[in-house]
């Protein structure tokens, strides 16, 4: 069977790597090195390029390095809250016309706030370029945050709110998880969009002191994408963020520890709720919070239990024993604190949460106790390697991918060296790691089920 | 108001408007020496492969007493096939890093094909496997069945989902496209692999397909690869269309309680083919009501001064036997019967009115534009290549466009609001449990 392994991918991935890739895989050696350009400019700011002449369209993408755990409890959703009002106009553009300026000059652009990150994006045609980069570096110092026009947003908000928690018994049950995971009031238990009452209560002054104290060239990164190059944006960057002033900003800090009362149960019963769902998060290092050597093993670790339906969990729970209607484990190691290795199982019907508990227990158990294969760890790296060839195929997922990580405390060579690290782990890596992260007193166990008597 | 002058004047001195750009993809129309059509752009910057492809019949023509089979079938055309199981099937895409997979929409049976190039021979040897020997397994149907039955059991408790299905209920009653393409829990229990055998057959037809390709493929070669993958299917007459469609002509409002804090709310009216001469117009009216973003009237009067919603927006929707123009949003259930009453304003401001000179231009520009914003992988630039295909237009057609939209009049588009904004074709929907809306049976 025709099988493309490890050894090919990774000659498509790695810049220099030591053999050289077959001469069929010659270009994808060359979308591998992908060519991102960077340079800092005097006032701090980061910028990263990354040339495709695929389409004549270019995306521009600012990442401040602020998100929602940089916040305190009673003052939840500001970071968010914040990202609405940068489209409430400066003194050269109006309230509402970033987007209608974008869009009349055949471009779309949005915004999204994360626990540790705030981006705004646009994509647009090339020539375009300026354009948008002149208006994001206008509202990087002088947007206006109006009481006017802060009490619709607020009500918007509050809507969005409604709609993707409110309306949702899975997010809120995640909310109430994370509190115990992570410890109540403390970063990445509150959540992004905030508490409803903190929505309410946030006002002018909150949002313009959260403004003052994190929006800055130097706390920010600039990736352009698309039919440019890295001396046309220089050229740009330099006049419309270059001039604007550096600001001190406090260092980012957040805890090494998670919640101090765990294992935990967490029990969401909710008439909307029509099938069940048991799963289990672990406090997890990530690349920069806790045993992060354990970063790159518990990916292939998550892929191979539970990434795919020829997962193991997927394979034994779903396939052969019936037990769940799917399953899955994931686990994200771009967070700038702690973060969670996650395994998820719906069961299949007449099966109860406690028939799934002891079965992925089970495999859990067998895992650490019998190891995996090589064949398998090698499968999972195959698979995450290809997906990050594929991602190059994507104009979108490149800034994703290097904002991301500038905002969580990697570097752009933590990206570029990732297909060699995730290439270097080893069975014995993965079960050390598994056993490092399935323990006890670290983990949080959701249930999602419907009412009481509703079923 | 003086302020305001200013301010305009400021903007237009301080930016630099051009017109949307123009674009063209050099788009080979190849014939195959089995006598298969399709479309390729050759694309040498990315080591990728990407196919979109399509057959005639959907879940529309599910048989009856069956509801849920089409889509039960495209499902499991990728759970195993000739000597291999779902698992086994499945790791070799896995291992040959390729993606495959089949869709059910309610008039097509629509697949697309991922891979590296280095890899082809064995992504074009999956899609043959898939095509021609699925094996349909008592075992991975049952897995599937189960699975679609719990996901048809959630939907009916999503707000979003209600709202559609009960949508597509109240607009199509009597009419194949009122069916739920996942199926009901008595159709999917009818399913039987021989029954799914059959289905495929009456599906997989050579003389339906259309097929596009974008990558690293040359045009001899592709040929080669389509023959290999689809040249053994057997021509054949597709399922019948589904019967004309007769529009509503009285308004009706249709609450669905659910408990939850938000109401979701459609709206939906009688839309335009898109073959139709005033398409174009229509594209540009509804990009000024409530398409594309965050420009539009709808979000600038519901959620920008009202804050009434997160999301409010309108689109057009063709299908083989209808066209609809669906406005959408979700409003506290306080609030729900604001924002409908607002958006039937907006309605008739549109309709009595039109757009203005401003609106028509931005609107110009942004669809002339945005077209190139949707090329930006593989996967998208050979799914807009298949959708021309379907939609009966031309390869030059991405030339022509500009043209298009840019001969459309004021006057086209407050003809265009007139015929499509009516009143008395509205069909509303709210889910949840909406203060102040009154069910119109």
């Amino acid at each position: 069977m025709p099988l493309l392994g490890r050894r090919a991918l990774l000659g498509g991935l790695l810049a220099g790597a030591a053999l050289p890739p077959a001469p069929a895989l010659a270009k994808l050696f060359s979308v591998g090195r992908r060519n991102a350009e960077t340079f800092t400019l005097a006032n701090g700011l980061q910028a990263i390029v990354l040339p495709s002449r695929r389409a004549p369209i270019v995306t521009q993408v600012v990442v401040y390095k602020v998100g929602s755990a940089d916040e305190t409890f009673g003052h939840t959703g500001a970071a968010h809250f914040l990202e609405h009002m940068m489209f409430k106009g400066t003194d050269k553009v109006p309230a509402g016309e970033f987007s209608r300026i974008v869009s009349r000059n055949g471009g779309r652009d949005n915004a999204y706030t994360t626990f540790d990150s705030t981006g705004y994006h646009q994509t647009i045609a090339a020539e375009q370029l300026e354009l948008v980069m002149r208006m994001e570096a206008d509202r990087m110092v002088n947007v206006h945050i109006t009481e006017r026009e802060i009490v619709p947003e607020r009500q918007v908000i509050l809507e969005e709110r409604r709609m993707r928690t409110d309306n949702v018994p899975a997010s809120l049950l995640d909310e109430a998880v994370r509190e115990q995971l992570y410890g109540r009031h403390k970063p990445y238990a509150m959540p992004v969009i905030g508490y409803a009452d903190d929505i309410r209560r946030l006002g002018v002054n909150d949002l313009l002191a959260f403004y003052r104290r994190h929006y800055a060239p130097n706390n920010a990164v600039l990736i352009v994408a698309g039919d440019t190059t890295p001396e046309k944006v220089r050229t740009l960057a330099e006049r419309h963020y270059g001039p604007i002033a550096r600001r001190r900003t406090e260092p980012r800090t957040r805890p090494s520890q998670g919640g101090t009362d765990l294992p935990q149960k967490v029990v969401r019963a909710d008439a909307r709720v029509a099938e069940p769902r048991w799963s289990r998060l672990w406090l997890a290092p990530s690349y920069r919070v806790g045993e992060t050597k354990y970063a790159y093993a518990l990916q292939v670790l998550a892929r191979l239990f539970g990434g795919t339906e020829t997962s193991r969990l997927s394979r034994v729970l779903v396939n052969e024993r019936r037990i769940g209607l799917s399953a899955y484990a994931s686990y994200s190691p771009s967070s700038l604190g702690l973060t969670s290795f996650d395994i998820g199982v719906h069961p299949a019907k007449s099966r109860s949460m406690t028939d799934v508990e002891d079965a992925v227990m089970a495999e859990m158990k067998k895992l650490l106790d019998g190891g995996v294969t090589a064949e398998e760890v090698e499968r999972a790296q195959n698979q995450l390697l290809a997906a990050a060839i594929y991602s190059q195929d994507s104009l979108a997922s490149g800034p994703r991918i290097y904002g991301t990580a500038l905002s969580t405390g990697s570097t752009v060579a933590d990206v570029d060296a990732w297909p060699e690290r995730i290439a270097a782990v080893t069975a014995d890596d993965v079960v050390a790691a598994a056993r490092h992260v399935w323990r006890d007193d670290g983990a949080v166990t959701a249930l999602l089920t419907p009412a009481e008597g509703s079923r | 108001m003086k302020r305001l002058r200013l301010l305009v004047a400021a903007l237009a001195a301080w930016l630099l408007l051009v017109p949307g750009m123009a674009f063209a993809i050099d788009i080979k129309e190849i014939t195959t020496p089995l006598g298969i059509k399709a479309w390729l752009v050759e694309d040498k910057s990315t080591p990728v492969v990407a196919l979109s492809f399509s057959f005639s019949g959907g879940t529309a023509s599910d048989p009856s007493g069956q509801a849920g089979i089409t889509d039960l079938m495209a499902g499991l055309l990728t759970d195993g096939a000739g000597s291999m199981d779902a698992q086994a099937f499945r790791q070799r895409q896995e291992d040959a890093a390729a993606s495959l997979g089949f869709n059910a929409s309610l008039d097509r049976l629509t697949g697309s094909l991922r891979v590296l190039s280095a890899n082809r021979d064995e992504g074009f040897e999956l899609l043959r496997l898939a095509l021609t020997e699925p094996r349909f397994d008592a075992d991975i149907l049952n897995q599937r069945r189960a699975q679609t039955l719990a996901a048809l059991n959630q939907a009916a408790q999503r707000p979003g989902s209600v709202a559609s299905r009960t949508l597509m209920e109240t607009l199509f009653a009597g009419h194949p496209y009122a069916a739920d393409p996942d199926g009901t829990p008595q159709g999917l229990a009818a399913v039987t692999p021989d029954l799914l055998k059959k289905r495929a057959a009456e599906l997989l037809l050579r003389n339906s397909l259309v097929i596009a390709a974008v990558g690293d493929i040359g045009e001899a070669e592709l040929a080669r690869q389509i023959d290999r993958s689809f040249g053994v299917l057997p021509t054949g007459t597709p399922p019948a269309l589904p019967p004309e469609w007769v529009p509503p002509t009285k308004p009706r409002t249709v609450v669905v309680e659910r408990p939850v804090p938000q109401s979701t709310a459609l709206l939906a009216l009688p839309g335009i083919p898109r073959d139709d001469p005033d398409w174009y117009a229509a594209l540009v009216m509804n990009h000024v009501l409530g398409g594309g973003g965050q420009q539009s009237r709808l979000f600038n009067e519901v959620r920008e001064k009202r804050g009434l919603a997160y999301s409010v927006s309108s689109g057009l929707r063709t299908y083989k036997r209808a066209a609809l123009l669906v406005m959408s949003t979700g409003s506290a259930n306080e609030r729900v019967a604001e924002a409908l009453k607002v958006i039937r304003a907006e309605m008739a401001r549109m309709r009595t009115d039109g757009v203005t000179e401003a609106e028509l231009n931005d609107a110009r520009t942004y669809l002339t534009g945005a077209l190139a914003l949707s090329l930006d992988s593989s996967g998208s630039i050979a799914g807009l290549l298949h959708s021309m295909q379907i939609d009966g237009l031309s390869p030059d057609h991405l030339t022509r466009r500009a043209s298009l939209i840019a001969a459309v009049k004021l006057a086209d588009v407050r003809k265009v609001a007139q015929r499509l904004l009516r009143d008395e074709t509205l069909t509303t929907v709210v889910v949840g449990k909406p203060v102040g809306v009154t069910p119109e049976p």
